[in-house]
């Protein structure tokens, strides 16, 4: 009887309380990736009916939460890949172009980056600090940060990027270096160096 | 000045790579000897090691440090119902 089991293997087995256990959470998970609410919300429903399907396959070693993130990501994974087929005015070209302005003729710096004093560990749970690092997040664009976030929150290789989004290892190596530029730059006027222009 | 054969414009493009993957024997030397005498692209190198640490940092723990997001009221029913209404039609 059900009573004899866990209680994670209760949670998994009952649908109808995933929502209350797991729902805030999934959605945490799908906005830091997809930045959009309404897109997130359908990810975590999509996630959640795709889970009742596979309810068998799931084994009670790993926890149903771990389980049902597991799927959320294929899901944002699926959704990167729909939106990659639509067209958008960024591409490799615009990417180069961007990254042109930052040096001279010669290849030197045009704006000096500037020194930062900071430890990672000591930033990364301060809310301003979050708040402006996920500011310049959401002004990349889509494509770029879809490819940035793979990469860097997900881990996956280039060759796994490549085959999602379709595009050559070159160019995705491109698209990472203007995202990180991107992300650099904007930190460092946004956090760093609040007071210069 | 010349840093030897790379410019800052080509260092900083390496440097990003080898972030991504193992860059050939002469530019990972080239980016080092660059290094050694370039301030501005070793600050840049370090600032992207530091968003790649933070970036690993939130990623590893969306629950704490953005437990103010809560799934919306309205979402949170919507599923609810759209659960129930899979599990009714099994």
């Amino acid at each position: 009887m059900n009573q004899e089991n866990s209680s994670t293997e209760n949670t998994a087995l009952n649908p109808e309380t995933w929502v209350d256990h797991y729902g805030d959470y999934l959605y945490c998970f799908a906005i830091s990736r997809v930045r959009d609410p309404s897109v997130a919300e359908d990810l975590v429903q999509e996630t959640f009916l795709a889970a009742l399907n596979s309810i068998k396959s799931f084994a009670s070693r790993s926890s149903p939460k771990t389980w049902l993130t597991g799927i959320l990501k294929h899901k944002i994974v699926d959704y990167f890949r729909r939106k990659s087929r639509e067209p958008t005015g960024d591409d490799v070209e615009t990417a180069m172009k961007a990254l042109e302005a930052l040096f001279d003729e010669k290849g030197r710096w045009n704006i000096k980056p500037a020194e930062w004093t900071a430890d990672p560990e000591k930033l990364y749970g301060q809310k301003e600090f979050m708040d402006v690092l996920n500011r310049c997040l959401s002004e990349l664009s889509s494509r770029l940060a879809h490819i940035f976030i793979l990469r860097e929150m997900d881990g996956l290789k280039t060759d796994e990027i490549c085959k999602v989004l379709s595009i050559t290892a070159t160019n995705c190596w491109v698209m990472l270096y203007r995202a990180r530029m991107y992300l650099r730059q904007c930190l460092e006027s946004n956090w760093f160096k609040p007071d210069s222009s | 000045m010349n840093h030897w054969i790379f410019n800052c414009k080509a260092v900083t493009r390496m440097v990003s790579e080898s972030m991504d993957r193992k860059l050939p024997f002469y530019q990972r030397m080239g980016i080092r000897m660059h290094l050694l005498m370039c301030k501005l692209c070793s600050r840049y190198r370090r600032q992207l090691l530091f968003l790649r640490e933070t970036i690993r940092l939130q990623a590893a723990s969306s629950e704490d440090i953005e437990s103010a997001i809560v799934l919306p009221p309205g979402a949170r029913e919507r599923i609810k119902r759209s659960i129930r209404n899979a599990l009714n039609l099994k």
